[in-house]
């Protein structure tokens, strides 16, 4: 499980370990249930120690103390606007992607349509690139095949970002 | 961009269907731009307004209210010998379906704008020949377009759109009847013809198409959303794309 | 949807046309079929020989002679002139008791009978007068009042009472003759009275019927009684012609007529009317199948969908051929009803001005066999027009029908290259003829039939203006003639729904080829051809294909005419010339509306929903 992703569910909000776990378990749905139960909690404590959070007691009243909660520190916070921005493309996992929307969404940190449509502006420079490659090669040589297969996997994968792009846009509507 | 150099230019673009409930906005105030010498790419999910858009470009609908100048002159009040002029003259177009005319030839089917343009047949052969030639389809002329495979049929109607060295080359999703092998054939065609200085607007919702545009503008709801340049720099490296490197 | 509906109605048109036609046909035959003249010679007690005497005494001999059963006169017969209203004609008055008579009693249609200054007229002769019961007519300067219109069987029917036919000597000079049967009558009445009108030609005299002393009261010295007519029953009614040949031949012998000539004259009138309504129902139905075969090449490309998918789901090819014949059948047999109804509701029009005698009065008799005729031809044409198109559906392939994927248009090298040359709407309009040779085919032989019918129709026209000696349908002193009028009236009736159902058809067939049209229209004008280059070639289209079936339509109408009247010249050359390129310009101008309707349309929207 990737860092960042821990990092950017904290950002709405602190919480406990469990809650965490059902914030993941609500977005993945099935995907989830693959997930280790003790990942979540190294990964935190991975966090912990790189000083990206923090964990202590939630102050209930002035003398009664309650449950510990992890919470980001300005570092953290610091940590997360970055990766929001970042546009380096996850490879065959699309979970990672997945994840940052709702995250986004969630925190109120950005827009998520915003994100989508900077990570298509991206991927189709990408596509570009590898098909003009691909063009450039003739016909039945193998670097050619392999171009041929990066270009379906980008255009496959442009697909998915317009239907977030549509999802999200009808999502925004409803609410 | 400065006006001289711009081969289309749009105002306020619209196109409404119908009357009070059921009026429906297909293009709605669109603005847009062309250079002499760019692609440029149009998106959008179906029924966003991108053909409508397209056809409103190319003389074959007239927009309800706006702009529309091509070189310089303004078209959206032409009249039908007006349209049909430029049709002829300025704008070539290209089809989804090709739209060749079964029972002729691809040099007949090419050489037809040009007859109707007043060239002599001899002439209008003439200049079938070279384009066919140009687009790869030499040895096929004399084939009838039963006898040719859909990228074939493509190129023959891409051939034809050229047929009487128009201004503005404006295509209806060219790749849409098409398996990737096709396109790939059409792709190359393009980017050829882009590098010759040719003029072309593409209507399309394969991204393979509008990542070979300069320009690529997402449309929805008759609206332009989003726009891209996509000449200018390159965004990181090949390798990075298959996983070498860090 | 709607599409469906309106060629569904368009083909019940159609056949209703055809089928109108047959059934008054078919009504005009019920007509002749039971002879008028057998059914008034039976109500007025026909005699079987009538001799025309010059002296009462040849009457006690031929009273007596062996086989006369009864008879009826000698009744004097005068000549005189009758005026009424502004016209006039000679009559032969014939003096009778008011009492009825043993043989050769006229039975009165209207009116009563004779009475003194009371006169009956034969009911053509009324017709052409203008008379009814009760007017005052001039006889010889004498007013005299119309009691009653009756019909007979003793002589022919005006206007040909002078032209029956009359016995000879022999057989062979037995013939049809100008003569009339009373031998002094021969000098125009007319001008012996002084008369400063043009003389009458021998159709102009009329049979009336007064009272003997009225009659005689016509005489004068200057116009004297030499006639008498007596009225014979055999024993034996067939013996008649043996009868009158044994006497005819003798020296001062009288004059005679049998019921059989008589008879025969009038199926000839009837059967003038058969002529010119035979080959107008031939002709009718022609184009009745012409018009649906049009019609039903249209529904068939909108058909193989719906075959496509009858085979998808299991059935046979018979089993498809047999649902699209159905639903054709199903419509002809409602456009059988239709023009049944119709020519039940139109013949009385026709049958009845022809009858000097009685049975035609109100509907002619609609027997079972008339119906079964009627519905007999529609299953024809609709069989016709749609057995070829339905094996054709039946056996296309399924993968096709359903991919709705038409006949691939036929490819013409040599006028593909030909058009080159030719401006922009003849090279469209050439391309579109050579893309679908059969379209144009079936357009070709649609306006031949057109033409057909209207050369023949024409035909007819001069034929029946010259037949009668020169006669009009008005004579010198003002009559109308029944038989041209009653044959006009005919011709018109024909006229008027081959117009109709031609007008029909070219509407079928002009629209049909710019629906065809559609796709090759909107590639053209996207590649920059003007609407009305466009339209100017869908009407090049039009008229190339027209052309040799306008101009084989006149050889054809004329020989469709000669064969059902046999002799008669052709038209004047004008007239010809002028039906040939009236058809071009009709058939011209009804493509010019759908094609500029066709042009409105956004080319866009037309190339999206048309495959090629």
């Amino acid at each position: 499980m990737q860092q960042e992703v821990v990092l950017a569910m904290l950002a709405k909000e602190p919480s406990q370990g469990f809650q965490l776990r059902a914030r993941l378990d609500q977005a993945l749905g099935a995907l989830g249930e693959a997930m280790n139960d003790g990942q979540i909690y190294v990964t935190l404590g991975r966090l912990e120690k790189a000083g990206l959070v923090v964990r202590q007691h939630v102050p209930i009243s002035a003398d009664r103390r309650g449950p510990k909660v992890y919470e980001l520190t300005a570092t953290g916070q610091e940590r997360v606007s970055e990766w929001l921005g970042e546009v380096s493309w996850p490879k065959p996992d699309l979970a990672e992607f997945h994840l940052k929307l709702i995250a986004a969404a969630a925190a109120g940190l950005a827009d998520p349509i915003g994100i989508v449509d900077v990570q298509r502006r991206e991927l189709i420079r990408r596509l570009r690139e590898a098909q003009r490659a691909a063009m450039a090669e003739s016909d039945g040589s193998e670097a050619g095949l392999l171009l041929e297969g990066i270009t379906l996997r980008l255009q496959a994968d442009l697909r998915w970002l317009e239907a977030c792009e549509r999802s999200w846009t009808d999502r925004r509507k409803r609410s | 961009m400065n006006e001289e150099e711009s081969v289309l230019l749009a105002r306020g673009l619209r196109k409404e269907y119908g009357i009070g409930e059921g009026l429906v906005r297909a293009v709605d105030a669109v603005d847009l731009e062309v250079a002499r010498g760019e692609t440029l790419a149009i998106m959008g999910p179906s029924g966003c307004g991108k053909s409508t858009m397209l056809h409103l470009m190319g003389g074959l609908d007239r927009p309800s209210a706006g702009e529309l100048w091509l070189n310089g002159s303004r078209i959206d009040r032409l009249s039908e010998r007006g349209l049909a002029q430029l049709r002829r003259h300025e704008i070539g177009f290209i089809f989804q379906a090709f739209h060749l005319m079964d029972e002729l030839t691809a040099q007949e089917n090419v050489e037809l704008p040009a007859l109707l343009a007043g060239r002599s047949p001899r002439e209008a052969r003439r200049r079938a020949f070279q384009l066919l030639d140009q687009v790869g389809l030499g040895e096929r002329a004399t084939h009838l377009p039963s006898a040719l495979s859909g990228g074939q049929r493509q190129r023959v109607a891409i051939a034809r759109a050229l047929a009487n060295e128009p201004l503005l080359v404006l295509a209806d999703e060219p790749t849409g009847n098409l398996d990737s092998a096709a396109t790939l054939e059409v792709l190359r065609l393009f980017e050829d013809l882009h590098t010759g200085g040719l003029t072309l607007v593409v209507v399309t919702h394969d991204e393979r198409i509008a990542a070979t545009a300069d320009r690529m503008i997402s449309m929805r709801d008759g609206a332009f959303v989003d726009e891209t340049r996509l000449t200018g720099g390159t965004s990181g490296n090949l390798a990075g794309l298959i996983g070498l490197g860090s | 949807m709607r599409h469906h509906l309106a060629q569904a109605v368009l083909l019940v048109i159609a056949i209703a046309a055809a089928t109108a036609t047959l059934t008054m046909a078919l009504a005009l035959n019920g007509v002749t079929s039971q002879p008028p003249y057998a059914a008034t010679r039976a109500a007025t007690k026909g005699p079987d020989v009538v001799a025309y005497l010059t002296s009462t005494s040849q009457a006690k001999k031929l009273v007596k002679a062996p086989g006369v059963a009864n008879h009826s006169g000698p009744f004097p017969v005068a000549s005189g002139i009758i005026r009424f209203d502004g016209r006039q004609a000679d009559v032969f008055a014939e003096g009778r008791t008011t009492a009825p008579a043993e043989v050769d009693q006229p039975l009165v249609t209207s009116g009563t009978w004779v009475r003194p200054d009371g006169i009956v007229i034969q009911r053509t002769f009324a017709d052409a007068l203008g008379v009814s019961v009760g007017d005052q007519v001039t006889l010889n300067g004498e007013s005299f009042a119309v009691a009653g219109i009756a019909v007979t069987a003793a002589q022919s029917a005006y206007p040909n009472l002078c032209n029956g036919t009359h016995l000879g000597p022999t057989p062979a000079a037995s013939k049809f003759s100008d003569a009339c049967p009373f031998p002094s009558f021969n000098i125009p009445l007319l001008s012996v009275h002084g008369s400063d009108t043009a003389t009458a030609s021998s159709d102009d005299v009329g049979q009336i019927w007064m009272t003997e002393a009225d009659a005689i009261g016509l005489t004068s010295k200057v116009n004297p009684l030499t006639t008498y007519a007596l009225n014979l029953k055999l024993t034996n009614p067939d013996n008649a012609q043996a009868f009158a040949y044994d006497r005819a031949t003798a020296a001062n012998a009288p004059l005679f007529s049998t019921w059989q000539g008589l008879g025969s004259e009038d199926a000839v009138l009837v059967e003038d009317g058969h002529g010119v309504l035979e080959p107008g129902a031939v002709l009718l139905a022609l184009l009745a199948i012409a018009s649906v075969a049009v019609l039903v090449g249209r529904r068939l490309s909108e058909y193989a969908r719906r075959v496509g998918l009858l085979k998808a789901v299991g059935g046979t090819p018979s089993l498809v051929a047999a649902t699209f014949l159905a639903e054709n059948l199903v419509l002809a047999l409602l456009a059988a009803v239709i023009g049944l109804l119709a020519g039940w509701l139109v013949s009385p029009l026709i049958t009845s001005p022809g009858a000097a005698l009685i049975g035609t009065a109100g509907a002619p008799s609609f027997s079972l066999s008339t119906a079964a005729d009627v519905v007999g031809l529609a299953v024809v044409v609709a069989l016709a027009a749609t057995l070829l198109p339905a094996i054709r559906a039946a056996r296309s392939s399924t993968v096709d029908a359903l991919n709705d994927v038409a006949r691939p248009p036929r490819r013409r090298r040599k006028l593909i290259g030909l058009s080159n040359r030719l401006p922009v709407p003849a090279l469209f309009g050439l391309r579109l003829v050579a893309r679908r040779p059969r379209r144009a085919l079936l357009s070709a032989a649609n306006i031949a039939v057109t033409v057909t019918g209207i050369v023949a129709v024409l035909a007819f026209h001069a034929y029946a203006d010259g037949r009668l000696s020169g006669a009009s349908a008005v004579t010198a002193t003002g009559l109308s003639d029944p038989v041209i009028n009653r044959d006009e009236q005919m011709l018109t009736v024909i006229t008027v729904m081959l117009v109709t159902l031609a007008v029909l058809n070219a509407l079928f067939t002009t629209w049909a080829t710019v629906l065809d049209a559609r796709h090759s229209s909107a590639l053209m004008r996207a590649l920059g051809a003007r609407a009305r280059q466009v339209t100017s070639g869908l009407v090049v289209a039009q008229v190339l294909s027209a052309l040799p079936g306008a101009i084989l339509g006149v050889p054809l109408g004329f020989g469709l005419f000669t064969a059902a009247v046999h002799g008669g010249a052709l038209p004047p050359k004008s007239w010809l010339v002028a039906t040939v390129i009236g058809t071009l310009i009709a058939m011209a101008s009804l493509t010019v509306v759908p094609a500029q309707l066709g042009t409105r349309q956004p080319v866009a929207e037309v190339l999206a929903s048309e495959a090629a």
